[in-house]
């Protein structure tokens, strides 16, 4: 299965940069975000994989017995989820800004003056 | 040491405060100023602490490392924040010679807080991934702060800056999920201990790659500081001034940190690498700064330029050169804040940093052009000032290195950056104004902060001793490792 | 005391601009200090004269190698005291020359701060110090030739001094490290005792070179000779003082200086000779073709440095001494030469020779200075002038190998300097004036006295030259190293150094007659190092436009370009260099639910490629976000799950909402230009899920998760790890996490509203069912109390602060759809961006109580009975609260924007 996810993280990657590469501002953006769910899925990936066994711990007992998937990773992810949500929105709006301010969609009109 | 969270804290609290006190401006400046000034004393309570008793450590929430999150101070990091103190008094200050009323309606105050929040919690961090949230706090702010525009050259130079920047945090992001998944743990004083033992020479060669690609971007080497020059020149004085004079530096130190405890034993490419950036990046940002026609444009790529000079002075890892790079890093931070200062007196005065709207200003405004000598002659290296000490220091260091192409590199950049700032005072203040007028005064506020700034920059020239003895002990303490390390996570093993 | 005295003219020059500022009439008293200085300068070198050097120091840098380290010694000070005397006379002639100058002040602040650091020079022992005193000279010269600064011509050759002694001030810095490196030491004084090491050690040739070519770059030695003339842009006191009696001989004062370190060998000798004779020639050759007394001074004055330097390089005991009774001769004739340009040109408001004369009549006191010096400089006996001249034949006829021929040059380049000086001395005075020159008259005291006073000296020194017998002795002995008993006399008996004199004597008066002549055939040289200068900066310009734009305004795309590719090499060849990462591919069963999902995500990823309509590549991403938060689902992940869908969710929205006013995703590019994207976009694909695997598949330590594990029930109070990991263990995080959250949506207002210049909470109406109203209005409280609930079991289930203020936004959201965004803002009684705040402070309060404990911030405190709550509990609260207001400020915005 890492394998399968180690594929999957560098084809979101792969299809984010591609997008970034394009020269249609949405395109751009929507990269952006295929970018942040592929690192988002990494960390995940990298620190280890255990199925179906949330880190928990049941009621009433006060420990967890092995294997139960590490929680670092998840918390990690977890603000990494968050922080990318809120840069992602505002590089939304901000391309929005650039799109109304310039009127073009592409990329490559973008400060080119500047 | 309890009060080391309160670098972190002061503008947090300045901003939430901020956010909730009603928008009235006079006031919003005064809570601003109020903050900044408790950081500055609070940096200097953390300094005075660490330069007597070594490295500080706080464990926030209790949790020892490496499971909790511990804050750091050693002298590199104590001297930093002070810096932060000083350019985030500066910077709100000058806020009382107005502030784009739209801007100030919008947050500028509170961003500011929490754009020097940022950066002080990069400087004072001991825990990787707590660093790459100080990143993102900084850059979200900083993101903000140059996006409030309404113009379109604005808003896409801030386009620019924000989208390079979003790639350097994703890579950044990268190499850190990829290292816990490596070392299974954060910690830096931690990863410095487990880093050797790792068994995957490929991963971590890669690894301390991605790290050096993430932070040159933040620091702003070539070939990876296009962001720089494309934006730096658009923002309002003030927040130039902030960003000029920490951004970049919050990727150097970065690159110190990562270096010096992290992977000093790692390969010589590395190294190599790093040593070739640095020098392609001051013989190209200096040779870019020559036909540069605006003033803020020459200054982004006179930065970009001399950042090249602390992180070739890093790559030689010397103790002589690392104490170079710190006295000119600490130097660099209060000159450039003072000269994008200069350039907010400049915009006043003609609306444009333009130099062909520029001139005359030697005559119709001396005192302002007195004082503007200060900061323009110090970045040019001029002695006595502190521009050519910190040069001294390094090209010290270098030649004690061996490395004489480099040391002859360092002069020959010095030389463009004089012969720039010559070129600059000679046409922006010399020169005759033409049919330029200036429109307003200059602005008592940013004439105070650009004054006390220079006093600064005169202090560090005058008690260049001192100052010069700390920066060597701080390149000590990073090359000893062992001070850091046994002061996060004890005397153990 | 002595360290101070030294320094004192950078005091003055704050003192003098103050001064001015209150009466600008004043500025001849400060004359007054100089004055002072030089005489007790002159009593210290009277008393080296009996009892040899000293030193006085005060510590500035060590460390680095600078500290303010003065040798009083006889060539420093025989120096100073040049630099104060002249000095003194030159500041009284400027508070004429100058008076009621509105930026007068401004100029002695640059003189004295000049002056200062001529001191410093001339004084300093520590090699890296001189170096900083010897860049001021050309930092305060830049200004002082930059006086008159709205002329086009002052600015550039201000620059161009500044560049070019700059370059080679450069040059001493390197060597002066260079010689830190090789002796140990920045004392000049130890270096010369070191001397043997020196000249042994290998870089010998470099520190040689770079020294000699500081001081060629600073006395206008040949090629570097051409800045000088250049310079007398500047006002004339500043030509007199600067660029002929102390600035210019810093490089000459360099060379001796080091010659007890570096001089003797054969190369030094050399260079040094060689570059000195040229120099002479070139100068006095150039000095006649001019009409201009300031540039005729000018290149005489290049052509003393030459003779100078080429003494130093012959460096016998008598070439030594030559030198230095030619350089207090010329310190005296050619000052007094360049202040009665000055008054005349103040007088007459020309300084050409050809159109100038019979000035004899109005200005005899001025003629008669003018004159003095003049013939003083053309070296007629019972000047000093005639005993430098004698002193440096008679060196040249004991001179070695090349001493005829240097002779020969020397006699020719006297001759003509001897011409030189009548034409600018002599000549303005003989002959018929002009008509427009009737009204002409003597200016007034200062303007005359202090020429008046350095030609009378160059002449008294001339009839009585033993009077400079103990100091040239001193002096003399500091290069030589070696105790110098000098007799200077006016008689020798007849000599050949005699009859050469008389020959040159005769030469002039020739030369004088056939004045026309020689300046009207005379072919002018080429001075190619100046255009070398020029074509360097140009071409500096060229190249710095030709990558500049390339640095800035290039497309954006091209520059993630650059960042991608340069990680990709940078990474793949580390990889290279490391041979590979090891990567070992367990065999693990794969379910056909996880295949499926990552069918979705790849097939979502693959969407958002091929998609030609904005709203499908919004849709492929947001299969792409839900595949991913079904994957941790799958892998023990609900809170992971839980956020990333209510996540994606919102970020959906947000495109939409932003993506309506985009066009289509027509491809803009050509074929090739994609081929080369998709390469290099699977290039780094390639190294990320490589990396991924290699890490994957190595276990991590266990170490953090298990003290998670153990301790979060136990001392976090909390049985979800990964909760107790945000809201505790890491909550320092999680308290930026939410400022940037914060950040963000202050952002995304101030954007909206800067665009569209509206104020806050504008009615948008939407429409919406009667049915819809009902239920939302039931479903908001219902809404609300689950946010709370997920919140406060969030410590122990999945849920927390997060989600929690997330489903509390979309109550607000969806009141606001049903009743109008004005409403719903009502409804939540106050502004997002108090929320906003207070979220943030409540966040902060919650790690207060732990400082009141003396423990560190954020340290948990807990009440267990009845319920477990604590501190994390209300850190929690925070979240919920930033978060709920973050989505709130953007969702009202963002919906009252269309």
């Amino acid at each position: 299965m890492e394998v399968l996810l180690a594929v999957a993280s560098g084809m979101l990657y792969a299809a984010g940069i591609y997008l970034m590469l394009r020269r249609r501002l949405a395109q751009l953006i929507i990269g952006l975000g295929l970018l942040s769910n592929g690192t988002n899925l990494l960390i995940f990936t990298a620190g280890g994989l255990t199925r179906a066994r949330p880190p928990v711990v049941p009621d009433g007992s006060d420990t967890l017995v092995p294997p139960y998937a590490d929680p670092v990773p998840q918390a990690l992810v977890l603000t990494a989820i968050v922080i990318g949500f809120g840069l992602l929105a505002f590089s939304l709006v901000l391309a929005h800004r650039v799109h109304a301010i310039s009127g073009s969609d592409d990329v490559d009109d973008v400060g080119r003056a500047g | 040491m309890k009060a080391l969270v309160l670098p972190i804290l002061v503008p947090l609290s300045t901003a939430a405060l901020l956010m909730l006190a009603p928008p009235r401006p006079l006031l919003q400046r005064w809570i601003s100023l109020v903050g900044s000034i408790l950081l500055l004393v609070s940096a200097i309570v953390i300094f005075v602490r660490v330069e007597a008793a070594g490295v500080q450590v706080l464990h926030v929430g209790g949790w020892a490392a490496p499971f909790g999150i511990t804050i750091v101070a050693d002298l590199l990091s104590a001297m930093l924040v002070v810096a932060v103190g000083v350019v985030g008094v500066a910077v709100t200050g000058v806020a009382f010679a107005g502030v784009d009323p739209r801007r100030e309606a919008f947050g500028y105050h509170p961003l500011m807080q929490i754009l020097l929040m940022g950066v002080a919690g990069a400087f004072l961090t001991g825990d990787l991934f707590n660093l790459y949230v100080w990143f993102e706090v900084m850059l979200v702010a900083s993101f903000v702060l140059m996006a409030l525009h309404r113009t379109g050259e604005q808003v896409e130079a801030a386009f620019k800056y924000v989208t390079i920047n979003l790639v350097a945090s994703s890579i950044f992001l990268t190499a850190l999920g990829l290292l816990y998944g490596a070392a299974g743990t954060l910690n830096m004083a931690d990863l410095a201990r487990i880093w050797p033992t790792l068994r995957t020479p490929g991963t971590d060669a890669v690894l301390a790659v991605l790290f050096l690609i993430a932070f040159s971007i933040k620091a702003g080497l070539f070939p990876l500081f296009f962001w720089l020059p494309a934006s730096y020149h658009t923002p309002p004085a003030a927040i130039g001034a902030a960003f000029a004079g920490l951004l970049t530096k919050v990727g150097v130190y970065a690159l110190v940190r990562t270096f010096t405890l992290l992977f000093p034993d790692a390969r010589v490419e590395l190294f190599a690498l790093l040593l070739a950036m640095s020098a392609a990046t001051m013989a190209i940002g200096l040779v870019a700064a020559m036909s540069e026609r605006d003033f803020r444009r020459i200054l982004s790529f006179n930065l970009v330029g001399h950042i090249g000079y602390t992180t070739v002075s890093l790559a030689l890892l010397t103790p002589a050169a690392l104490a170079g790079a710190i006295f000119y890093v600490l130097h660099h931070i209060v000159v450039i804040t003072n000269l994008f200062l200069v350039s907010g007196v400049l915009l006043r005065l003609r609306r444009t940093t333009d130099m062909a709207r520029l001139g005359g200003l030697y005559r119709s405004q001396p005192l302002f052009a007195g004082l503007a000598m200060i900061p323009l002659f110090s970045l040019a290296g001029v002695p006595p000032l502190s521009g050519f000490l910190g040069k001294l220091a390094i090209l010290n260091g270098t030649f004690a290195a061996g490395a004489y192409w480099l040391g002859g590199l360092v002069l020959a950049v010095g030389l463009l950056t004089l012969l720039s700032m010559a070129r600059t005072w000679a046409d922006g203040f010399w020169r005759p104004a033409g049919d330029a007028r200036d429109m307003m005064a200059p602005g008592t506020p940013l004439l105070v902060a650009i004054a006390a700034l220079s006093v600064v920059t005169l202090a560090m020239t005058i008690w260049a001793e001192p100052l010069f003895d700390l920066t060597s002990r701080s390149a000590e303490q990073l090359l000893r490792r062992d001070e850091y390390v046994r002061a996060v996570l004890g005397e153990g093993p | 005391m002595l360290v101070y005295l030294i320094l004192s003219p950078f005091a003055v020059a704050v003192f003098a601009a103050w001064l001015l500022q209150r009466h600008p009439n004043r500025a001849g008293i400060l004359a007054a200090w100089p004055a002072v200085v030089a005489l007790v300068l002159a009593n210290e070198l009277r008393l080296t004269g009996e009892g040899g050097a000293r030193l006085v120091e005060l510590p500035w840098a060590p460390s680095l190698g600078l500290s303010l380290s003065f040798n009083l010694d006889g060539l420093g000070l025989l120096f100073a005291t040049i630099i104060t005397t002249v000095g003194a006379l030159v500041v009284l002639y400027a508070s004429r020359y100058l008076a009621g100058h509105p930026q007068a002040g401004r100029f002695y602040a640059s003189l004295f701060a000049f002056m200062g650091a001529m001191l410093g020079v001339a004084l300093s022992d520590n090699l890296l110090t001189l170096f900083v005193f010897w860049e001021l000279t050309g930092f305060t010269s830049f200004l002082l030739i930059g006086f008159d600064h709205e002329r086009d011509e002052a600015r550039a050759a201000a620059i161009q001094a500044l560049i070019v002694t700059g370059a080679g001030g450069l040059a001493l810095l390197a060597a002066g490290v260079l010689l830190l490196d090789v002796s140990g030491t920045t004392s000049l004084s130890a270096m010369a005792a070191n001397r043997a090491s020196i000249a042994a050690h290998p870089f010998y040739g470099a520190i040689a070179a770079l020294v000699l070519l500081a001081a060629f770059t600073k006395s206008a030695q040949v090629p570097f000779h051409f800045w000088l003339p250049n310079a007398m842009a500047a006002p004339t006191p500043v030509s007199a003082y600067l660029h002929s009696a102390t600035m210019v001989k810093a490089g000459v004062y360099l060379i001796a200086r080091m010659t007890p370190a570096l001089g003797g060998t054969a190369a030094w000798t050399a260079a040094v000779t060689a570059a000195g004779a040229a120099t002479m020639l070139l100068g006095a050759y150039r000095s006649v073709q001019e009409t201009d007394m300031k540039r005729i001074l000018a290149y005489s004055t290049v052509s003393a440095l030459g003779v100078l330097t080429m003494l130093l390089g012959i460096g016998t005991r008598e070439a030594v001494v030559a030198a230095l009774v030619y350089l207090v001769a010329h310190a005296g004739y050619k000052g007094a030469l360049f202040l009665v340009a000055g008054a005349i040109d103040h007088e007459t408001g020309t300084r050409d020779v050809t159109v100038l004369g019979g000035l004899r009549r109005a200005m005899p006191r001025t003629a008669l200075a003018g004159g003095a010096a003049a013939l003083s400089m053309a070296g007629l006996p019972l000047t000093l002038g005639f005993v430098a001249k004698d002193g440096a034949y008679e060196a040249l006829l004991h001179g070695g190998g090349w001493g005829p021929w240097l002779l020969a040059a020397t006699v020719l380049a006297s001759v003509l300097l001897g011409l030189a000086g009548l034409l600018a001395g002599v000549l303005p005075f003989l002959g018929r004036g002009r008509p427009e020159d009737a009204e002409v008259h003597e200016p007034g005291w200062p303007l005359w006295v202090p020429p008046f006073v350095l030609a009378g000296a160059g002449v008294l020194a001339g009839l009585v030259p033993s009077l400079l017998n103990g100091t040239l002795s001193s002096a003399a002995a500091s290069i030589l190293g070696a105790p110098v008993d000098l007799r200077l006399a006016v008689w020798h008996g007849l000599t050949p150094a005699l009859t050469l004199s008389v020959l040159t004597l005769a030469g002039v008066v020739a030369a004088y007659g056939l004045r026309r002549t020689i300046a009207s055939r005379t072919w002018k040289p080429a001075t190619g190092t100046e255009r070398l200068y020029a074509a360097g900066l140009a071409g500096l310009d060229r190249v710095s436009r030709a990558i500049g734009p390339s640095l800035h305004s290039a497309s954006l795309r091209s520059y993630v370009m650059v960042i991608v590719v340069a990680s990709i090499l940078a990474g793949g060849s580390a990889l290279v260099g490391t041979r590979g990462f090891a990567v070992s591919v367990p065999v693990t069963v794969v379910g056909v639910h996880e295949l499926l999902v990552l069918l979705v995500i790849l097939a979502g990823a693959l969407g958002t490629i091929i998609a030609r309509s904005t709203m499908a590549a919004v849709l492929s991403l947001g299969a792409v976000g839900y595949g991913v938060a079904t994957m941790f689902l799958f892998f023990g992940a609900p809170d992971l799950a839980m956020t990333q869908f209510s996540v994606e969710t919102l970020t959906v929205l947000i495109y939409v909402l932003v993506f309506r006013h985009f066009r289509g995703l027509g491809t803009l590019s050509p074929r090739l230009v994609r081929l080369r994207d998709a390469f290099i976009a699977i290039g780094i694909g390639t190294l990320i899920g490589g990396l991924v695997l290699s890490v994957a598949t190595t276990d991590t330590a266990p170490r953090l998760r298990e003290y998670f594990v153990e301790f979060g029930p136990t001392l976090g109070h909390g049985r979800n790890i990964v909760n107790v990991i945000l809201v505790d263990f890491r909550a320092f995080d999680t308290l930026a996490e939410i400022t940037v959250l914060a950040t963000a949506a202050i952002g995304v207002r101030a954007l909206l509203r800067l665009a569209s210049d509206r104020t806050e909470g504008e009615p948008a109406h939407l429409p919406t069912s009667s049915i819809f109203r009902t239920a939302a209005r039931h479903l908001m409280p219902l809404l609300l109390l689950f946010s709370i609930f997920l919140l406060l079991r969030g410590h122990n289930e999945p849920g927390g602060g997060f989600v929690g203020g997330l489903v509390a936004a979309a109550a607000f959201s969806l009141y606001g759809i049903a009743y109008g965004l004005e409403h719903a803002r009502r409804a939540l009684l106050v502004r997002p961006l108090t929320l906003l705040g207070a979220g943030l402070l409540v966040a902060l309060a919650s790690g207060f109580p732990a400082i009141l404990r003396a423990q560190p911030f954020l340290t948990a405190q807990w009440l267990l009975d009845p319920v477990a709550i604590g501190t994390p509990t209300l850190f929690d609260v925070g979240v919920y609260l930033v978060v709920t207001g973050v989505v709130l400020m953007m969702v009202f915005n963002l919906a009252e924007e269309s």
